[in-house]
């Protein structure tokens, strides 16, 4: 069975779904939006991240490099292309600058995590959130994860692009899910491609047949859009995505607000910031701003 | 008894030591020559006699101040039973002390440049001398450095962040509607009354300006009356020269108090009597630690921490009348002279180790209030005259005779208000306020006497007892109790005679405003405290205890209508005091009970705290008590259980520094900050003597034993002074099973008697012994040698070691079960070591982990240790986890609810701060709480209370007090006024960890 690694397990998330929960996030995505707050969860493999703030410049690590890959000379640190994640120096730092992104999880770690807080799940109305990165891409382990979780009587809800096979999908992970949080991020299929790496007919066909089985299977389904600034939040695009779930009847959506300190990711991990010429990618969007996004869905019927 | 030259050394005077030398000199003369200064030498009682010793370590300074017939001289060398020495570790310090502030002064004695041998008694006299000759000098100072901080601090915040005091204010306007869950609750529809405000009750309103405006004031109208009829009759012996059966003594004197002290009706108040003839007044205990404000009786109005007035007259009567009779004859100064300062005593009073309350009070208990009201003092006395019929011991007679005295100084007490209510009513021009006034005049002239037939006499015979009851103990955690079941009769009996909707209505009103005016009267007095105090017990009040809910006797829901009124008036009033504490039964308490207490949480930022009822009837259940008795429990003082009515359980008897036995464990013994070699050897690091980690377990409990040892051998001997000099026959007439053993409680008369501690440190220490387990024993990834080189050198050379023990190494709260089997594993030490002592009343001492504020003013004293804390930085507030263990808070709730309860049967501490998300509906949040308060008591954790306040509130608060005068905070057990706590307190709450909801 294909596992992912797991980025992290955060428990006490009252962001993620209904109630208390605990969010686990997976490595890897088909995706690749220039906005993704999460830029670790990109790629699929293991990374190693190195922050600044935290290097006590104990020069451990420098010690045991034996590519050489380290230097305070160098813009990110760390040299990824002679790098050969042996870990060695994540493993080592003592200050927790340099850790490893992504952790071999097997299905029962992942549920020993989780199930510690199952008691705040009972009496909030929580449960466990499917998170990353993108969950069903690993659609075996998922699967596992889910069915156990019912089985434990915990709620499920999975956050996806949208992107994947629908067949499998139905048959390994619809069974399992309580709710289920669907990304609907830009309308006009090129733009979608230029700014999210793939086009977005996939995603919506999978959105539309996923409407019509949450009905049938008691499943909450609820889209959400996040608004960046120049690229999702244009009136243009907000119009368009409120109109076309206003046609297939959908109720109630999520805006998610622009949230600026994702920035300073990139470089933990070695990468340019895709959205460092954009200056309002630095800031908070304004209230007006936000209000006005709203009233676009409102207008529609659809509440957020 | 103490440190003596013979001769001095005057060439090895330093430069230091000539000019202060020189300096006393001037002093002296000042004394000698000026009649206005030294009629302060002689009292009526004759000259104030003593002998001062002021030395450094190395004798580069060695001065005496001697005090004879009204005369000072200055000595070289110690002076010959000097009364008291105060050693300067070096010049530099001395210099500090002649040119520092009162903060600095304080914060040199803590930390130990300067220690105190003998009598602080005496030592502050000659500071009260010193400052009669430059307290405009010492005001000034106060002044700048009061004004130094608030620059630093508006420099650091410049504009006041209106939106978040804003924020504050607002929460009260939002109020959530219920509808009825509760088998209990008969009249009131919407229980969580939302339609009442403060602005519903204009009186209300004024009590709580001119409490957060007025300071309070020195009141010494007990020790004057008491010295009165002293001076008359004698204290040690009577006129005629026989001795005095103490219980005796002390009830003659008390009744004396009663019938002499001033009746009064509080400006506007249905409630009549007040605690002290001041608006807002602190009550002075002469047997306790009314002497030990000497040295502050003309600097106290201008210091920075809770300052207090004291007029000209108080002044000159307390150092001319007082005082003098009383240096010797208060607690501390009797066991020094009798047992001639010993060891437990010098420890004590070092303050880095623990601190034991007997000093000041015993209090902390919960009296027979449903008695008084049921019964009258004329009923209880018919009770006692019936058990001196049978044949009794000379010492129960005289116990239960002093009752009756006791008893009768009540009575005589509320006679005097019902006719001074008459007088006020004849004066009074408001007719509204004439009748009310000729209203308290019938009801005081029914109780407390006789029975309570209405809620409002019951309410006034609790209050005229109360303050009978502060007139005779210190006003320093005398809690209330179940205020909400014993008045709840009294309410329904009221409601049954009115009919109409609408009058039902406004009884409803009146028993808001009457609880209302309860809660006001209760914050009518301050405990005096000296400023060393503000360090250790900052921003405290009297903490008068209120238990809600929970269940009754029976087991069955005790949630009823009063619970709710109380829960309304503490949500209104927001005050520090009364401290409402609040039981929930998981399983027989409501969610809509749960989810008001959280609400209340909310809107007051601080209160109530709240109680798992099953985890602490479950850990008190060890204890051999009647379990009927065990679930009428009530918090005492901070978070402490003790049993309505029936026990002693002196739940504060001491503040223990547990980290200070890790620190001596390390150090062979050793104390590092007073560099006192003061517990046995058992081991050398250094020299490899710990070959297994269980080996340094081992030494870590021998030093804990000893310093146990010695604290609870000075508790003996405070108990006895107490025995002697303040017998309470009164708090034993309303304490169960006294009348029958014909006891006093001080000598264990109660039915239920135990003494209980408040250990601090517990999470430091746990994540020390985890470093020392996981780096030095398990993973071997450091020597023993080398650790302890790290933290002897604050960690400073050594930021790699540093990094690992705070982030390599599982702490308690992070959800790790080896974490928290390390902690169950130190409580249970304590547990089983305290509970295997003998105890002088008969009980057990039971182990507490709550801090009041010592976990900031302990940790100060403190260096480094293995879990990484740097030296002087505070412990967390009682058990609550390390800001920094986990960024889920659920893994806090987790570790926590894992303890042991049968280990913590003095109750805990567990803080949370949590932050309401701006955007949110009020009952989401509220949502949110509830489901991590249920959750935890599901899980088993004992006690829960919460900050609901952002650091940015705080911060701002600190530069910008005046937008918070009400902002209240807990800090570890009890509420208090952030905006009055010092500076170091302030911080520790800034930065707890928070949790956003």
């Amino acid at each position: 069975m294909k596992a992912p690694l797991i980025l992290e397990i955060i428990g006490n998330s009252l962001d993620d779904g209904p109630g208390i929960r605990s969010v686990v996030f997976y490595k890897g995505c088909p995706l690749s939006c220039v906005w993704c707050h999460n830029p670790e969860s990109k790629k699929i493999s293991g990374e190693i991240s190195f922050d600044p703030k935290e290097c006590i410049d104990c020069d451990t690590c420098l010690k045991l490099c034996t590519v050489n890959a380290l230097s305070r000379k160098k813009k990110y640190f760390i040299d990824r292309k002679k790098c050969t994640l042996c870990f060695a120096c994540a493993d080592a730092c003592p200050s927790g600058a340099l850790s490893r992104v992504g952790k071999e999880m097997t299905v029962e770690d992942v549920l020993q995590t989780v199930l510690r807080d199952k008691p705040f799940f009972e009496n909030s109305g929580g449960g466990v959130t499917l998170s990353g990165g993108e969950p069903t891409l690993f659609m075996e382990f998922t699967s596992m994860l889910l069915r156990t979780l019912k089985k434990e009587r915990v709620h499920t809800l999975l956050e996806t692009c949208g992107l994947f096979d629908w067949d499998v999908f139905e048959e390994m992970a619809t069974l399992f899910l309580d709710a289920v949080y669907f990304d609907i991020k830009i309308f006009d299929s090129a733009a979608h491609k230029k700014h999210c790496g793939v086009g977005n007919e996939k995603i919506f066909a999978n959105f539309e047949k996923l409407l019509i089985l949450a009905e049938k299977k008691k499943i909450q389904v609820t889209p959400r859009t996040p608004l960046v600034p120049g690229i999702t939040d244009t009136d243009e695009n907000l119009a368009a995505i409120a109109a076309y779930l206003k046609k297939l009847g959908v109720k109630k959506s999520i805006l998610l607000s622009y949230n600026p300190l994702w920035h300073v990711k990139t470089s933990k991990i070695g990468s340019e910031d895709p959205m460092g010429k954009n200056s309002d990618a630095a800031t908070w969007m304004a209230r007006e701003r936000v209000e006005g996004c709203r009233n676009i869905f409102l207008g529609n019927g659809i509440q957020v | 008894m103490l440190i003596h030259n013979a001769s001095a050394d005057k060439a090895r005077l330093s430069p230091t030591g000539l000019i202060l030398h020189t300096l006393l000199k001037v002093m002296a003369a000042n004394f000698n020559h000026r009649a206005a200064l030294k009629r302060y030498l002689i009292t009526p009682d004759g000259p104030l006699d003593f002998a001062i010793g002021i030395r450094t370590e190395s004798g580069s300074v060695l001065s005496g101040i001697v005090s004879r017939e009204g005369a000072i001289s200055i000595v070289h060398g110690m002076p010959d039973n000097a009364n008291a020495v105060i050693s300067f570790r070096t010049d530099t310090a001395v210099r500090k002390l002649l040119g520092g502030t009162s903060t600095d002064q304080i914060y040199m004695i803590l930390k130990n440049e300067a220690r105190i041998d003998g009598s602080i008694t005496y030592l502050n006299l000659f500071a009260f001398l010193l400052s009669l000759l430059i307290w405009k000098k010492q005001i000034a100072a106060m002044k700048k450095e009061r004004n130094k901080a608030k620059k630093s601090l508006l420099k650091k915040a410049p504009n006041a962040r209106r939106d978040l005091s804003d924020e504050l204010s607002a929460r009260s306007k939002s109020r959530l509607r219920c509808l009825k869950a509760d088998r209990g609750v008969q009249y009131l529809d919407d229980p969580y009354l939302p339609d009442f405000s403060i602005d519903n009750f204009p009186r209300l309103k004024k009590f709580l300006d001119i409490h957060l405006t007025v300071k309070p004031e020195v009141c010494p109208e007990i020790p004057r009356l008491l010295t009165e009829w002293h001076r008359k009759n004698g204290f040690e012996t009577d006129s005629n020269g026989r001795s005095w059966v103490p219980v005796t003594r002390k009830a003659l004197a008390y009744k004396y108090l009663m019938e002499n002290r001033e009746p009064k009706i509080g400006e506007d108040s249905l409630i009549a009597g007040t605690t002290t003839s001041k608006r807002i007044g602190c009550p002075l205990y002469p047997e306790g630690s009314a002497v030990i404000i000497w040295n502050e009786l003309i600097t106290m109005p201008h210091r920075t921490h809770n300052p207090f007035d004291i007029s000209e007259e108080t002044r000159e009567l307390l150092h001319n009348e007082i005082f003098p009779y009383w240096i010797k004859r208060n607690f501390r100064e009797w066991v020094r002279e009798k047992y001639h300062n010993p060891l437990c005593q010098q420890i004590d009073e070092r303050f880095a180790l623990y601190f034991n309350w007997k000093v000041a009070t015993i209090s902390h208990t919960i009296p027979d209030f449903p008695k008084i009201m049921r019964l009258g003092t004329s009923g209880i006395i018919a009770e006692i005259k019936t058990e001196l019929e049978q044949e009794a011991s000379i010492e129960k007679k005289a116990t239960l005779e002093a009752m009756i005295l006791c008893l009768e100084g009540l009575t005589a007490y509320s006679k005097n208000l019902s006719g001074q209510s008459l007088k006020d009513a004849a004066a009074e021009k408001d007719p509204i306020r004439r009748k009310e006034l000729e209203n308290i005049a019938s009801i005081c002239a029914q109780v407390v006497e006789k029975p309570a037939r209405t809620l409002d006499e019951a309410v006034n015979s609790m209050w005229i007892t109360w303050v009978g009851l502060h007139m005779e103990s210190m006003n320093a955690g005398l809690s209330l109790g179940r205020l909400d079941q014993w008045l709840q009769p009294y309410f329904v009996a009221d409601m049954e005679k009115i009919k109409s909707k609408s009058e039902r209505e406004a009884y409803i009103n009146h028993a808001v405003e009457l609880i209302g005016h309860f809660y006001m009267r209760c914050a009518d007095h301050f405990p005096l405290t000296p400023d060393l105090a503000n360090f250790y017990f900052g921003g405290s009040s009297s903490d008068q205890a209120i238990t809600l809910g929970g269940i009754t006797p029976e087991g069955c829901d005790a949630v009823n209508d009063m619970t709710y009124i109380f829960l309304k008036v503490t949500e209104m009033l927001s005050i520090r005091d009364p401290n409402v504490n609040a039981r929930f039964m998981p399983g027989v308490n409501s969610d809509t009970y749960l989810k008001r207490l959280c609400e209340v949480n909310l809107t007051t930022a601080a209160t109530p705290s709240m109680h798992n009822d099953a985890a602490i009837i479950s850990t008190l259940s060890e204890m051999n008590y009647d379990i009927q008795d065990i679930r009428n429990w009530s918090a005492t003082g901070c978070v402490e259980p003790t049993l309505s009515g029936k026990h002693i359980g002196h739940t504060n008897m001491q503040m223990m520094n547990m980290v200070a036995a890790l620190e001596m464990a390390m150090n062979n013994g050793r104390h590092p900050l007073t560099d006192w070699k003061l517990g046995p050897d058992t081991g050398v690091v250094e020299r490899g003597d710990f070959k297994t980690f269980d080996d340094f377990f081992d030494a870590f409990t021998k030093q804990f034993k000893f310093i146990i040892d010695q604290s609870i051998e000075y508790n003996h001997m405070l108990a006895e002074a107490h025995q002697y000099l303040r017998p309470t026959a009164l708090l034993s007439s309303l304490i169960g099973d006294c009348i029958q053993k014909g006891m006093d409680v001080t000598k264990g008369g109660a039915k239920y008697n135990s003494s209980g501690t408040a250990i601090i440190g517990l999470a430091d220490v746990t994540d020390s012994l985890m470093v020392i387990k996981k780096l030095v024993y398990d993973e071997k990834k450091i020597s023993f040698a080398d650790l302890k080189r790290a933290v002897d050198t604050n960690f400073e050379n050594n930021s790699a070691l540093l990094a690992l023990v705070r982030k390599k190494v599982p702490l308690f709260g992070s959800g790790s079960d080896e974490a928290v089997a390390m902690a169950n594993r130190v409580a249970k030490w304590a547990h089983d070591y305290y509970g295997s002592l003998p105890h002088y009343r008969g009980g057990k001492y039971t182990t507490g982990f709550w801090s009041m504020s010592t976990h900031v003013a302990f940790g100060t004293l403190t260096g480094a240790l293995p879990s990484g804390r740097q030296s002087g930085k505070p412990f967390t507030p009682g058990l609550t986890p390390q800001p920094f263990a986990s960024k889920s808070l659920l893994d806090n709730i987790r570790d926590v609810a894992k303890l042991d309860p049968v280990n913590l049967n003095n109750n805990i501490a567990f803080n949370v701060k949590v932050v309401p998300a701006a955007g949110d509906a009020r009952e989401k949040t509220v949502n949110d709480m509830f489901s991590y308060v249920k959750t935890y008591f599901d899980l088993g954790g004992m006690q829960i209370q919460l900050n609901v306040v952002t650091s940015e509130m705080l911060k701002d608060a600190m530069a910008h007090p005046e937008n918070y005068r009400n902002l209240l905070v807990r800090i570890s057990g009890y509420n208090a006024y952030f905006v009055t706590l010092n500076h170091d307190m302030q911080i520790e709450l800034i930065e707890r960890a928070e949790y956003g909801i």
